[in-house]
């Protein structure tokens, strides 16, 4: 099993020396101030407890898994204490609302914290994501006498939180979902029905769980409009504040994964369970896609972190493993075999994992800090850009890193050869674990939807303006610094075709409805590669201004390369699947497809 | 879990009407006897006995595994009943010798078995496989006395068979292997040594289980050229047939995996075994060849396989689950909700599952075709085959399992969130075919293989008659109606195919070593998107020349998968391609030192 090491050096270059976040944190008017000295304490104090206390829990809770009784859900050996040991450490708090016991730091520093935590243990970072998001949700939404109910005990920890949205027959259509709500004499509502797929629904590692359900109030009108969102906690909080009533929510079972089997998915039965509503009836959806956007970049963070934790063990295997001679002649003469890094290929499996986690990081920190912007920054103009931006951002940064985090995590057991294969290694654990996340929080397909049709056809191309705008202006500014050129002569050739194929597309889908879904997934994955470039021209532009004789920067400048050289192509596959249409997908009739 | 239907009119649409395998048959002495009738009824009953025995085992397998107890390895419940039921009828002899009982079936036709096999099992098939495998070693360079030995039982599947290579610090550098073997005064050796990965190196579906081990004399050469290959038998046999005594053959423990939990992967610890010499010593590596080139295209079929199970249960449930409004309008207006099919992009998923599949499968049985030739056919036709057969395995092995992961994943993507749990069966196709990757030579290795031996060790001779082919039968399907929108492709496809290896070639000659190993997985692939495009275009002139014999839907689907391989898949090819011309550099300029 791979020992985990926070990538502290990459973490701050990208942080500081990147995205500077000095002077972000500093434009945040209502957020506490983050000084260095706090933002290097948290960061390494979350490497530290990464590494030490959760990566060793990784294996031994595949293996073990989580165990469903009448009585609950019990989670692997050592779960429990280490949640223990982050509430003490204050984790939990620390970008709540201070109005609520939190720290009020920025949620892209939160973010960082919670990569290091999920690539060293995927499954126990579930409890505490979902319990923050839910926390954040209710701040967002809540009455305050629901606040003041529940933000208390979530923002230190003691309580956690769920999102429990998909029924058996509902995933992606939450319009047709049946859970019931009728209003009670004293205000409250009785829920009753049957969720699936709720993960950390039931656990031990918290004394209480509330759950933020959505459900339909009698007479609500169909589909998605009639969704309204309810608190139900699983203990009904007691006059002082405490753990009072079993509420009638219960674990009805505990599903049998591909993997994070150390991360309770349960079917959780409503049986006129007490809840209460948050927000306005009929409008649970936009309370719960303020919390999805924040899940969401949570799940792009996993396909990074999984994506980090795989390349780590892939190159120190690489480095170690001997096997063959270079083709150029032996690199290791005195031993019996050269390592498998002197191998052409192994390298470009090494370098795609590399070239995709740095990149992947630039880009998902830099979206967080336009979260940050949107949430905290005092400035209007500053506010709405920044809200254009994320939310056009996020599902390519969901999408992306999680797709190529997958294909990165099965190079780097690729690498491992035959031991790769072997459960004792760890490597096929972090392909099992990073499956799920192409397909909860809205799978690639759906996430692709949202970024063609919602998002760029939805705003008549104006949202995407707002990024190619951003990314032209750097080209330009960067044309002429030494040792730039290769890259933003590329970049703002695919910045400009961005453009053009998108105009191409909003044509045809004028003429044929069908036209967004065949090319979105295409056009998803185009995007992200361009994105990265961008990113990765930014690190190089910075790299260039440090110490020549650095290694880290030298290597971020070939790294660079090799993204741009080997990887970048893609686009042009993309490109023209998707400009070659919707007719070969929709001619088809639905009887041929199986004989 | 679904169940499992054998495509078989897609089997025979590829082997007769493409193919016209019982005209080819006519022209080789050996298979004159095998016509289309006893192929469809072979097909037919393999059909039968995989859908209805094999398939059902395979999910309750993957949940018990298998479990090692003291030295004894038990495989899930069913397994050896199941097994039995497999020898019985004769499938583990199809490809054999007649000599020694075998049935000496055509590969093309084999195949089609094999591919049912794993589609229904990939775990229990290799108990089968690898034991026709070793069968095949024995048969192509073992003595006579061991072939009247061993082959008889090991074709009626009474005797399973067993490959050992690998040691643990020894997967693809064969050359460090440490397994000695030392010569006994009777003239047998006597085998120590420890092997890992052993599929198949013990279980309790047959009597005895025969390994084929490599291991070095005690002065052969260092490297791979001081290899031996031994037949070491679990028990020793006696004369008369009957089985001997325990012969220093343990399992030392088994591997617990990411799939295939149904397989034993054994530690084998040989002590002091008597072994019997295969071939000439320190030739051990060339007695592995002519198996391997079977070896591999088999563990490509199950790249195939995987992905037609996961085409299958993929394109049922996106017919069957509603969720979500069509966005040209409400196609299934009584519901509450449309069929998945009709969105786009599901279609995209399914669309690409079956293109990959079928040309898959017309490419599995093209490889078949050319290992019947080298075969069985003679004078320059056998040449020819045989050369074809060493440019195709490497990519049969590594395109199709690398397009059956992305099968299965699409499959499983389809299934949403039910994709990752593991009672709808979509989990354990991914994970199963993982392995096929990996095993048999890793996918890297395949593309160096390709590249270095098959491509440019010859200048790219062999390529060259591949390119030729491609190109008189573009010229010759011209004049077929409707065929210019599938040969346009195949003509791009085929010039860029030969530019871009004589691009590495040519960087090769300016004196990078690396050129190869840089460019080898990607040209692999541009390689497989061509043959792809070949198989499809062959496809589609057995429709539009009037010889599918699968009636017009069957016919018309044909022509839609083609269409939407050119137009949305194929382009893939060049965005390889341009990575390819792009150079080594960018690999190789970064220090170690620099990676982290």
């Amino acid at each position: 099993m791979p020992q985990y090491t926070a990538p502290l050096r990459d973490i701050n270059f990208v942080l500081k020396d990147v995205l500077k976040s000095d002077k972000h944190f500093a434009s945040l008017a209502t957020r506490e101030e983050v000084s260095e000295d706090l933002m290097d304490a948290i960061i390494s104090e979350g490497a530290k407890f990464s590494e030490n206390v959760l990566s060793p829990l990784n294996q031994p809770g595949d293996q073990e898994g989580c165990t469903w009784s009448e009585d609950g859900v019990t989670t692997p050996k050592g779960f429990k204490e280490a949640y223990k040991q982050y509430a003490e450490g204050g984790w939990p708090s620390m970008t709540a609302n201070p109005q609520f016991g939190g720290q009020g730091l920025p949620n892209s520093l939160g973010l960082v914290v919670t990569e290091m935590v999920s690539s060293a243990c995927w499954s126990w970072g579930m409890y505490t994501g979902l319990s923050q998001s839910a926390a954040r949700l209710l701040e967002a939404y809540a009455s305050d006498e629901l606040q003041e109910t529940y933000l208390g005990k979530m923002t230190e920890g003691t309580w956690g939180g769920t999102m429990c949205l998909t029924e058996s027959h509902c995933g992606s259509d939450l319009g047709l979902l049946r859970t019931k709500a009728e209003i009670n004499a004293d205000g409250s509502y009785s829920v009753t029905g049957t969720k699936i797929f709720i993960s950390g629904g039931e656990h031990d590692m918290m004394e209480n769980i509330i759950h933020l359900v959505l459900a339909r109030v009698e007479g609500a009108p169909e589909g998605t409009k009639g969704i309204s969102l309810f608190v139900v906690p699983k203990f009904l909080p007691d006059e002082n504040g405490e753990v009072g009533e079993r509420n009638g929510v219960h674990c009805g079972s505990i599903e049998h994964k591909m993997g994070i089997k150390a991360s309770a998915t349960c079917v959780m039965n409503f049986d006129s369970a007490k809840g209460f509503l948050v927000g306005e009836e009929n409008r649970g959806l936009n309370a719960m896609f303020h919390m999805m956007n924040s899940a969401r970049l949570g799940t792009a963070l996993q396909g990074l972190s999984a994506g980090e934790a795989s390349f780590q063990g892939a190159l120190a295997y690489a480095k170690d493993r001997l096997q063959m001679r270079s083709l150029s002649g032996p690199k290791n003469p005195n031993g019996p075999a050269d390592p498998l890094i002197v191998h052409a290929d192994v390298r470009r499996m090494l370098l795609t994992q590399k070239a995709f986690a740095e990149g992947s990081r630039a880009f998902i920190y830099w979206v967080a800090q336009l979260v940050d912007t949107f949430y905290f920054s005092g400035d209007e103009q500053a506010r709405k850009d920044a809200e254009e931006l994320s939310e056009l951002l996020t599902p390519i940064a969901k999408a992306f890193v999680t797709e190529t985090g997958l294909e990165s995590a099965n190079y780097g057991m690729q690498v491992f050869g035959g031991h790769g294969f072997i459960s004792e290694w760890g490597m096929e654990q972090i392909v099992r674990d990073l499956r799920i996340s192409t397909l909860y929080e809205g799978t690639t397909g759906i996430q692709a939807l949202d970024l063609l049709g919602r998002k760029v056809m939805g705003s008549g191309g104006k949202q995407l303006m707002v990024f190619t705008k951003i990314i032209h202006n750097f080209c330009k500014e960067q044309q002429d610094k030494p040792g730039m050129a290769p890259f933003v002569t590329k970049l703002a050739e695919l910045n400009k075709e961005w453009g053009e194929i998108t105009g191409k597309l909003g044509e045809k889908a004028m003429n044929n409805a069908d036209e967004v879904g065949a090319a979105s997934v295409d056009y998803l994955m185009y995007a992200g590669y361009v994105s990265l470039a961008f990113m990765w021209a930014r690190m190089v532009s910075v790299a260039l201004d440090g110490d020549a004789e650095d290694a880290f920067l030298q290597a971020k400048v070939k790294t660079a390369n090799f993204y741009y050289q080997r990887l970048l192509p893609r686009t042009e596959s993309h490109k023209i699947a998707m400009l070659n249409g919707a007719d070969s997908l929709m001619d088809m009739p639905e009887d041929a497809f199986a004989f | 879990m679904p169940e499992y239907k054998a495509p078989l009119r897609d089997m025979q649409f590829v082997l007769h009407d493409v193919f016209h395998a019982e005209q080819l048959w006519q022209t080789m002495p050996a298979m004159e006897d095998v016509n289309r009738e006893l192929a469809d009824a072979i097909l037919e009953e393999s059909a039968k006995i995989n859908e209805s025995l094999i398939a059902p085992l395979s999910q309750p397998g993957h949940e018990e595994g298998v479990t090692w107890t003291d030295g004894v390895v038990t495989t899930p419940k069913g397994y050896p009943e199941a097994f039995k039921q497999l020898a019985d009828g004769g499938w583990g002899g199809l490809s054999g010798a007649p000599e020694y009982g075998g049935q000496t079936m055509p590969k093309m036709l084999v195949l089609l078995f094999e591919e049912m096999l794993y589609s229904s099992n990939i775990a229990m098939g290799l108990y089968l496989t690898l034991t026709s495998g070793a069968a095949l070693a024995i048969a192509s360079h073992a003595s006579e006395e061991l072939k009247t030995k061993f082959l008889p039982n090991m074709y009626s599947a009474k005797w399973a068979g067993a490959m050992c290579l690998t040691e643990s610090h020894a997967g693809t550098d064969l050359g460090m292997i440490r397994t000695k073997a030392v010569p006994q005064a009777d003239g047998s050796y006597s085998v120590s040594g420890t092997k890992i990965f052993i599929t198949g190196g013990d279980q309790d579906l047959t009597e005895n289980v025969i390994h084929l081990v490599l291991g070095k004399l005690p002065d052969a050469p260092a490297g791979s050229k001081g290899i031996s290959l031994f037949l070491v038998p679990k028990f020793k046999v006696n004369d008369d047939g009957s089985l001997g005594e325990a012969n220093g053959v343990s399992c030392g423990s088994i591997e617990h995996k990411m799939g295939i939990n149904a397989s034993a992967t054994c530690v084998m610890n040989f002590d002091g075994a008597e072994g019997y010499l295969v071939g000439e010593i320190n030739r051990g590596l060339q007695g592995m060849f002519t198996m391997m080139n079977y070896e591999r295209l088999s563990v490509g079929i199950q790249g195939l396989s995987a992905a037609e199970a996961a085409y299958q249960w993929s394109s049922i449930y996106a017919r069957e689950r509603t969720q979500s409004r069509a966005p040209s309008g409400p196609v299934n207006k009584d519901g509450a909700a449309d069929p998945i099919i009709v969105h786009p992009d599901v279609r995209r998923m399914l669309l690409t599952q079956k293109a990959y599949v079928e040309a898959g499968r017309a490419f599995a049985v093209y490889v078949g075709k050319q290992l019947d030739l080298s075969k069985f056919a003679s004078g320059d036709t056998q040449e020819r085959g045989a050369a074809m057969v060493e440019l195709l395995t490497p990519v049969a092995k590594a395109f199709l399992t690398d397009k059956g992961l992305e099968g299965t994943v699409h499959g499983q993507q389809i299934f949403g969130g039910h994709g990752y749990v593991r009672e709808w069966g979509m989990e354990q196709l991914v994970r199963d075919v993982r392995i096929s990757q990996i095993y048999e030579g890793t996918n890297g290795i395949q593309a160096l293989d390709l590249m270095g031996r098959k491509i440019a060790a010859n200048g790219g001779q062999t390529l060259a008659l591949l390119v030729a082919e491609m190109r008189e039968f573009s010229a010759s399907a011209a004049a077929v109606q409707g065929m210019d929108e599938f040969l346009s492709p195949l003509n791009e496809a085929v010039d860029n195919l030969e530019s871009l290896s004589a691009y590495v070639l040519e960087q090769t000659k300016n004196g990078d070593a690396n050129a190869i190993g840089a460019a080898s997985v990607e040209f692999l692939h541009v390689m497989g998107f061509t043959l792809y495009t070949y198989m499809w275009a062959m496809m589609c002139k057995a429709v539009l020349s009037g010889d599918c014999a699968q009636g017009e839907a069957f016919a018309q689907a044909k022509l839609h998968t083609a269409r939407f391989f050119v137009q949305r898949l194929l382009p893939q090819a060049k965005g390889l391609s341009e990575s390819i011309r792009n150079g080594s550099a960018s690999l190789m300029d970064i220090p170690e030192e620099a990676f982290i």
